[in-house]
C-alpha cells in the first residue's frame, strides 16, 4: 500500500484548464505580430519526379506578394532528425520524392494572396517511376528513390540473442505467423504552424512543437548559427502524439522567409498538407515464428519484419529498431531473433507516432500467440499469464526491468473483465480478446549523440513565498505535464500546489529538456524538478532550522508548513521562511538536473529501447460481430496497467482513455490511402476515420498499486503504453468471435465479413 | 437589410455586415467569400475558434448560431448577417465560468485543449435544450467535435456531471487509483 | 484555406432571386445552406463569379400539410428542422429518423433537404426515402414554375434537372395509403458517416399482404436507385420470410455498385441484400410511415 503523499496521488484540477475552457489559450495559429506576413508552401504534384525548371516570376509580380523563394535561396545542408541519415532538403532541387515534397515557398501580405502566388509559380518536371509498394521496393529493377540508398534499404537490421536455432529445434511446438498493418496518422486536431522572425541576427521561432530543443537544434545546425541565437518558444499545442517532434518546412521556409522580408511570418499546413507531411505510423509486414514447449512456454522467438519508411528518414532508423526492440518485454523467453529492413518509397515519410514502432508488432506477436494457444488448447489468459514478464529481468536484448506486474495486470484485468464467466458462456457472435503491452519511460539515449543530461529545471521562489515558479523545458502538448510537474515541485518543496506557477518550453527562459516524446517527461523531467524542489526544501528547512532555533534534521515542511517533527507547536509558514530567506540572502532557487544511467547492450542498436523504466498493461476488449454485415460493435475495454506511483489519478486515467482511444481507431477505423500516382485519396476528416463519441465504448481503467524503485516517488510511463496493446486485443477478441482470423490492419467490417462468407464457404464445401 | 457595398479600384466588392457577438453587435466589412470563423479570429480577435480542418469534418470551430451548433468554417460570414453567435468567450459571464467549464477541468475533461471550445459550445446547446440527458444523448450531442486526446470518456462525465450540477468528482472516485493490487 | 472570389446577392423575395437568376444565368450559384457549396468552393470545383443566397426566403424554412397536396417541406429546412417537425414525425416519422441518421449536430443545423437533392450525391441520405415516399420538387424560375418528380429530378452523380436560373422551393410528399416505411444506412462510423449503401422503403400492408412496395437504393448506382424487380415480386403477395429474402435477393442482383475507398462493390452488392430484408421486414412490423 503507497505512502498518501499531500500533492502528488492527487486529481488536482489543470494547471492551464481555465486558459483551455475559456479559449483564452492561444495556439500558434492564434498569433499576430505587428507587420506580419502569411506564407505558405509549394509541393510536389508528382511522387517522383525530376524537376527540370522552376520560374517564379510572375508569382513575384503579384501584389501583395513579398517573397519567394526555391532551393537556390535556402541552405543545401540536408537535415533530418536521425543523424544516422540526414537525407532531407528544405526545398527539392534535382528531384521530387513524393506527392506532397517541398518545392518553393511564398510570403505574402494575406492568406489569399499566398494561394494565388503558389498558382503562379510554374514547375516543369519529369515524371519519374514511382515506388508506392514498400512489399517490392527492394526488388530488382525498382527506381531508387534516393540515389545513394541501394534497393531502397533504409535501416537493415539483423539481431541475435540466445542460442535461436536450437531453442526452435527443442521446441515442442513452432508455428508462423504473417500480419501486414497499415499507414496510420496521428491527426492532431490543431495542424502545424510556425510563425518565425529575426532580430538583430537572433531568431525566434513560435511554434507548434513537442520538442523547442529539438527544434533549436536542428534549425542552428541547418543555418550555421549557434544555438544561443535561435530562441524556440512553444505556445499552445494542440496534441502531438509524436508527428510534432521535428522542423518541418514550415519552420525551416519560414525562417528564410522572415529573414528576407524582415518581417514575422505565419505558416501552417491545413489538413490535407498535414497527411502530406506526415511522420507517421509505418505499414510493417510483420512474420512471427516463435517455438514454445508443451504447456505454451515461449522459448524462442523470430520477428521476421520490413517496414514501410516513406521517402525520407524521419526518426524512422528508431521506429525499425523499436519495432523488434520491445518484443521479447512482456513475455519472458532468452531466444530472439529480428531481422527488419525499413525501406524507402514515394509516399510520405513515416516517423513516430505513440507507441513508436511497437503497436504493430505487438498486434502480430499477441494475434500469433492465440494461434499458438488454440493449437495447444490452452485459454489465452493463461498462456499469458504463463509468459508474464516478472520484476528485476534482463530481456534477452539486454535490458533491465526492475519493476514489472505484467501478471497482477492479467489477473485483475482477468477479473475485471469477467473473462472466465464470459469464456464459459458464450453468445453468438460475441467474442473477448487480451493483449499485453509495455513501453519505455523515456528513451536511454537522447535522438542525436550528446553528452548532454536529458532533463534540468530550476524554481525560483518569489521574495514573499506567495508564489513559486517552475522553469522546465518539458512540453505540455496536453498530456498533463505542466500540471504534473508542478505536484512534484509543490511536494518536493513541501509547499502548495495552489501558488504554483510555471513557465515551460521557451529556449531562452527555461533549461534544457529533450522535450515530449518517448513517454519520458514524468519520470525523467520529473526527477529533475524533484532534485530542484528538494534543494529548495533544504534552504527552507535551514532559514526554518535558525529562526526557530531548533536543528535542521528535526524539522519537516509539508502543505506549506515547516514544522517540527518532535515538538508541537513549533512550526512557521513556508511564507514566512521564504521572506527571511530573501531579506537574508537573495533569490530562493533550487535546480535539478537528470541524466539516465548508462543502459543497455553493446550491439548494434543495443541504444534503442533502452530505458531506465518499463511499464507494463494488459488489455480485454469484448466485442459482438454483426455475422451478416461484418460490422463491429465494441461492448467493452478492461485496461489495467503497472505505471508506478500515479501522480494524477484522472490526467493519468484520461491519457489511458486516449491512447486506447488511438489504438481502437488503429485497429479497426483508420488507414491513410493511395491511389496508383502515390496520391492521398482521403487526407480529409471524412475518410480517414477517426471515431466519434458515439463510437467508443464503456472504458474501464485501473491502475495496479506499484511503485518503480528508479522512478521520482516511484512513478514510471503510461502515455503510449496503453496504445500498444489495443490493435492485438482486437484482432484476438474478433478471433474468438468469429473462429476465423483477419491478419491484416486495419480489421476493417469487410475484411470482417469476407473472412467469415469464406469460413461459411469453406465449411458448406466439407460438409457437401 | 439592405447590405452596403463598397467597391474598390480593382472591382472587388466588399460588404458592411453586423454580426451579433456574444451580445455586442459588432460591425465588419467582409469580401463575399469570407469564412465565418475567419472572421470571428481575424477581424474580432476571438481566437477561441480554433481551425482544425476548414472543411466541417472536426468541429473545433464550432459556434452557436442562433442557438445552434454550427461549423463557422462552413458559413459565409455575410450569411450569419443580423443574426446571433455565441463563440466560446461568450460562454463566461462577467469570469464566472459555466457550470460545463467548470466540470471539464475538474474532471480532466481537457486535454490539448483544441477540441474544447467546439466541445463546451456543443454541450452548452445540449444541456440549453435537454437539461437532463441521458448518456447517449451526451455523445451525439457531441459527435460532430473529433477530439484526439481523450476518449471522450472524461468528457462525458463532466457535461453529465454538469447537468446534475456536480463540478467536479468526489474525494474517492476511482477507487482503484492507489490499491487494487493482487 | 482557399475560397475563389464572387459577388454575394442576398435578394429579398423568391420573385427577385428568379429575376436575379435570369440576369446572371451560367456567371450565378445558389446557395442554400452552404454546406456543400462551400465544400466545392474550398476545393476548386466551383469557381462562380455570383453567388446568390435564398438566406431571406423564410417561406422556404417551413413544413406544412396542404390539402390535396399533401405534406410541403420547403426547400431551406434543415435535417435538424425535419427531425424536430411534429408534422413529419406524426406523419412520417421514417424521414425525421433518416434525417437524423446525416452527418453530426453541426452539419443537421446547416444543411438543407433542397441541398442534399441538389447535391445529388450518390450518397445522399435523403433522396431514397423521399423517392421511396413518391415525393416530388417544385422548381422555380422567373417564367413559371414546374413539378417533378425526384426520382426523375436526379439524374446523375451531382446533376439534376435544375436550370442555372431555377431554384427549388418544396419537395411535396404526397397523401399516400403506406403503412410503414424506413431508411437503413450502413456507415462506419457511427457519426460523420457516409453512407457506404443505404436502402429506403414504403409498404402498404393490408391483411399480411404487400399491397404496394417501393425499395430505393442508395450509394450504389450513380442516382438513388429503385429496386424494381424485387418490388415486383413483392406486389400483392402474401408476406413470408422467404419471400422477403427472395426480394433482398433481386435488389442485390439489380444494383450496380462501384468499388472505392469505402467499400468493395461485391460488399457492397451483400450489404444491399441484407439491408433491403432488414428494411422490408422493419418497414412491415414496426407499422409507421
Amino acid at each position: 500500500m503507497s505512502r498518501q503523499y499531500s500533492v502528488i496521488g492527487h486529481s488536482v484540477p489543470r494547471i492551464d484548464g481555465p486558459e483551455k475552457v475559456t479559449g483564452a489559450a492561444k495556439y500558434t495559429l492564434d498569433l499576430k505580430f505587428p507587420n506580419m506576413l502569411y506564407g505558405k508552401i509549394l509541393t510536389s504534384p508528382h511522387a517522383h519526379a525530376r524537376i527540370i525548371s522552376i520560374d517564379t516570376s510572375e508569382a513575384e509580380a503579384l501584389p501583395g506578394v513579398k517573397a519567394v523563394i526555391t532551393h537556390k535561396d535556402v541552405p543545401t545542408l540536408k537535415y533530418g532528425l536521425s543523424p544516422a541519415r540526414w537525407d532531407e532538403n528544405i526545398f527539392c532541387s534535382d528531384k521530387v520524392r513524393f506527392v506532397g515534397d517541398k518545392v518553393a515557398a511564398v510570403a505574402c501580405l494575406d492568406e489569399p494572396t499566398c494561394y494565388k502566388a503558389l498558382k503562379l509559380i510554374k514547375v516543369e518536371y519529369e515524371v519519374l517511376p514511382a515506388v508506392l509498394n514498400f512489399l517490392t521496393a527492394m526488388d530488382d529493377g525498382q527506381p531508387r528513390v534516393h540515389d545513394e540508398y541501394e534497393k531502397n534499404i533504409n535501416t537493415e537490421i539483423h539481431q541475435e540473442f540466445g542460442d535461436v536455432a536450437k531453442a526452435f529445434a527443442e521446441a515442442y511446438h513452432v508455428r508462423t505467423d504473417t500480419f501486414i498493418g497499415q499507414r496510420t496518422y496521428q491527426c492532431p486536431i490543431e495542424p502545424h504552424t510556425a510563425v518565425s522572425m529575426w532580430d538583430n541576427g537572433k531568431l525566434t521561432v513560435y511554434s507548434s512543437t513537442q520538442s523547442p530543443h529539438y527544434f533549436q537544434y536542428y534549425i542552428a545546425r541547418e543555418f550555421g548559427m549557434d544555438i544561443g541565437d535561435v530562441r524556440i518558444i512553444k505556445t499552445f499545442v494542440g496534441g502531438g502524439f509524436g508527428g510534432k517532434l521535428e522542423p518541418t518546412g514550415l519552420e525551416f521556409a519560414g525562417a528564410v522567409l522572415a529573414k528576407l522580408t524582415s518581417r514575422p511570418v505565419r505558416m501552417f499546413y491545413d489538413r490535407a498538407e498535414m497527411f502530406a507531411h506526415n511522420r507517421g505510423r509505418h505499414a510493417q509486414q510483420m512474420e512471427i515464428t516463435t517455438g514454445v514447449d508443451k504447456n505454451g512456454k515461449i522459448l524462442v522467438a523470430h520477428a521476421n519484419f520490413k517496414m514501410d519508411g516513406g521517402a525520407y528518414t524521419s526518426l524512422g532508423i528508431a521506429s525499425a529498431y523499436y519495432a523488434g526492440a520491445l518484443l521479447p518485454m512482456t513475455y519472458e523467453f532468452d531466444n530472439y531473433k529480428f531481422d527488419m529492413y525499413r525501406v524507402y518509397t514515394n509516399l510520405p515519410a513515416c516517423g513516430a507516432q505513440r507507441g513508436h514502432g511497437a503497436p504493430q508488432p505487438k498486434y502480430a506477436f499477441e494475434s500469433h500467440l492465440d494461434n499458438v494457444a488454440k493449437d495447444l488448447g490452452i485459454d489465452p489468459m493463461d498462456i499469458r499469464i504463463l509468459n508474464a514478464r516478472r520484476e528485476n529481468t534482463v530481456t534477452p536484448n539486454d535490458f533491465k526491468v526492475n519493476s514489472c506486474h505484467m501478471r497482477e495486470c492479467l489477473e485483475r484485468a482477468r477479473v475485471m473483465s469477467g473473462w472466465d464467466e464470459k469464456k464459459k458462456n458464450r453468445t453468438p457472435g460475441r467474442g473477448i480478446g487480451v493483449s499485453t503491452g509495455s513501453f519505455v519511460t523515456g528513451a536511454g539515449y537522447p535522438i542525436y549523440r550528446t553528452d548532454m543530461p536529458h532533463a534540468s529545471a530550476f524554481i525560483r521562489v518569489n521574495e514573499d513565498g506567495t508564489a513559486a515558479t517552475l522553469y522546465t523545458g518539458a512540453v505540455e502538448i496536453g498530456q498533463g505535464s505542466d500540471t504534473v510537474l508542478c505536484q512534484m515541485a509543490a511536494e518536493a518543496m513541501g509547499y502548495r500546489y495552489e501558488h504554483m506557477k510555471i513557465i515551460a518550453a521557451d529556449t531562452e527562459i527555461t533549461p534544457l529538456d529533450f522535450g515530449a516524446y518517448a513517454s519520458r517527461q514524468t519520470y525523467m523531467s520529473g526527477t529533475a524538478v524533484k532534485l530542484a524542489g528538494e534543494e529548495v526544501k533544504k534552504q527552507i528547512l535551514d532559514m526554518a532550522s535558525a529562526m526557530l532555533s531548533l536543528p535542521a534534521d528535526d524539522l519537516d515542511c509539508d502543505d506549506g508548513i515547516v514544522f517540527s517533527k518532535s515538538r508541537e507547536g513549533k512550526s512557521l509558514t513556508f511564507q514566512e521562511v521564504a521572506r527571511k530567506h530573501f531579506v537574508l540572502k537573495g533569490p530562493l532557487l533550487g535546480k535539478g538536473v537528470y541524466t539516465p544511467p548508462r543502459l543497455g547492450g553493446t550491439f548494434k542498436g543495443a541504444p534503442v529501447g533502452t530505458s531506465p523504466a518499463y511499464s507494463f498493461g494488459a488489455q480485454v476488449g469484448e466485442v459482438q460481430i454483426d455475422a451478416e454485415t461484418g460490422e463491429i460493435s465494441v461492448l467493452g475495454i478492461w485496461d489495467v496497467h503497472d505505471c508506478g506511483k500515479v501522480i494524477n489519478p484522472r490526467l493519468l486515467h484520461g491519457q489511458v482513455h486516449g491512447a486506447l482511444f488511438m489504438g481502437m481507431g488503429e485497429s479497426v477505423w483508420e488507414e491513410v490511402l493511395f491511389d496508383d500516382k502515390g496520391r492521398i485519396l482521403n487526407p480529409e476528416l471524412a475518410n480517414y476515420r477517426m471515431l466519434s463519441a458515439m463510437d467508443m465504448p464503456p472504458i474501464e481503467s485501473e491502475v495496479l498499486d506499484t511503485y518503480e524503485p528508479t522512478g521520482p516517488w516511484g512513478a514510471k510511463e503510461v502515455g503510449e503504453g496503453a496504445t500498444n496493446p489495443t490493435l492485438g486485443m482486437f484482432s484476438n477478441a474478433i478471433f474468438d468471435a468469429m473462429g476465423v482470423r483477419v491478419n491484416s490492419l486495419p480489421l476493417t467490417y469487410e475484411k470482417v465479413w469476407r473472412a467469415l462468407k469464406e469460413k461459411r464457404e469453406r465449411e458448406a464445401a466439407e460438409r457437401g | 437589410m439592405i447590405n452596403q457595398t463598397i467597391t474598390d479600384k480593382d472591382g472587388v466588392k466588399r460588404y458592411l455586415i453586423t454580426l451579433n457577438v456574444n451580445g455586442d453587435a459588432r460591425t465588419v466589412l467582409v469580401k463575399g467569400n469570407a469564412i465565418l470563423a475567419n472572421v470571428l479570429r481575424d477581424e474580432l480577435n476571438l481566437t477561441g475558434t480554433k481551425k482544425g480542418c476548414e472543411l466541417g469534418d472536426c468541429g473545433s470551430c464550432t459556434v452557436l448560431l442562433e442557438g445552434k451548433p454550427v461549423d463557422s468554417c462552413m458559413v459565409l460570414a455575410i450569411e450569419a448577417d443580423g443574426l446571433e453567435i455565441i463563440t466560446i468567450e461568450g460562454v463566461a459571464v462577467n469570469s464566472k465560468l459555466d457550470a460545463i467549464q467548470e466540470a471539464m477541468i475538474n474532471f480532466a475533461a481537457v486535454q490539448c485543449g483544441y477540441c474544447t471550445p467546439g466541445m463546451v459550445l456543443s454541450a452548452k446547446a445540449l444541456l440549453t435544450r435537454n437539461p437532463h440527458p441521458t448518456e447517449p444523448e451526451v455523445r451525439e450531442a457531441i459527435s460532430g467535435n473529433l477530439c484526439r486526446c481523450t476518449g471522450y470518456v472524461h468528457i462525458v462525465e463532466a457535461v453529465l456531471a454538469a447537468s446534475e450540477g456536480r463540478l467536479s468528482p468526489g474525494e474517492h472516485e476511482y477507487p482503484r487509483e492507489e490499491g487494487g493490487s493482487i | 484555406m482557399y475560397m475563389p472570389d464572387f459577388e454575394y446577392h442576398a435578394p429579398k423575395t423568391l420573385t427577385d432571386a428568379c429575376v436575379l437568376l435570369d440576369e446572371l444565368g451560367e456567371r450565378a450559384i445558389v446557395l442554400g445552406g452552404g454546406s456543400d457549396i462551400l465544400h466545392k468552393l474550398k476545393n476548386g470545383h466551383l469557381t462562380p463569379e455570383h453567388v446568390v443566397s435564398l438566406k431571406h426566403m423564410t417561406q422556404l424554412r417551413e413544413v406544412r400539410h396542404e390539402e390535396g397536396r399533401g405534406i410541403v417541406v420547403g426547400a431551406l429546412v434543415t435535417p435538424h428542422g425535419v427531425y424536430t417537425s411534429p408534422l413529419l414525425q406524426e406523419r412520417y416519422l421514417s424521414l425525421p429518423m433518416a434525417s437524423h441518421e446525416m452527418g453530426n449536430p453541426q452539419v443537421r443545423n446547416r444543411g438543407t433537404v433542397g441541398g442534399n437533392i441538389c447535391n445529388a450525391s450518390p450518397l445522399a441520405d435523403l433522396p431514397p426515402l423521399l423517392i421511396a415516399l413518391n415525393a416530388s420538387v417544385k422548381v422555380v424560375q422567373y417564367a413559371g414554375e414546374r413539378i417533378v418528380p425526384l426520382e426523375d429530378f436526379i439524374c446523375g452523380p451531382g446533376k439534376t434537372l435544375i436550370k442555372r436560373d431555377e431554384i427549388l422551393a418544396e419537395v411535396i410528399i404526397p397523401d399516400q395509403p403506406a403503412t410503414g416505411s424506413t431508411y437503413i444506412k450502413f456507415g462506419l462510423r457511427k457519426a460523420g458517416a457516409l453512407a457506404v449503401v443505404g436502402v429506403a422503403v414504403a409498404v402498404t400492408v393490408k391483411d399480411n399482404v404487400l399491397v404496394d412496395v417501393r425499395i430505393v437504393m442508395g450509394a450504389v448506382a450513380p442516382v438513388p436507385m429503385r429496386a424494381k424487380d424485387a418490388e415486383a415480386l413483392l406486389r400483392g403477395q402474401t408476406i413470408t420470410d422467404a419471400l422477403l429474402e427472395q426480394a433482398a435477393d433481386s435488389a442485390a442482383a439489380e444494383c450496380k455498385p462501384i468499388t472505392d475507398l469505402r467499400g468493395s462493390a461485391e460488399y457492397r452488392r451483400e450489404l444491399i441484400r441484407v439491408l433491403t430484408k432488414r428494411a422490408l421486414r422493419k418497414a412491415i412490423d414496426e407499422g409507421h410511415v
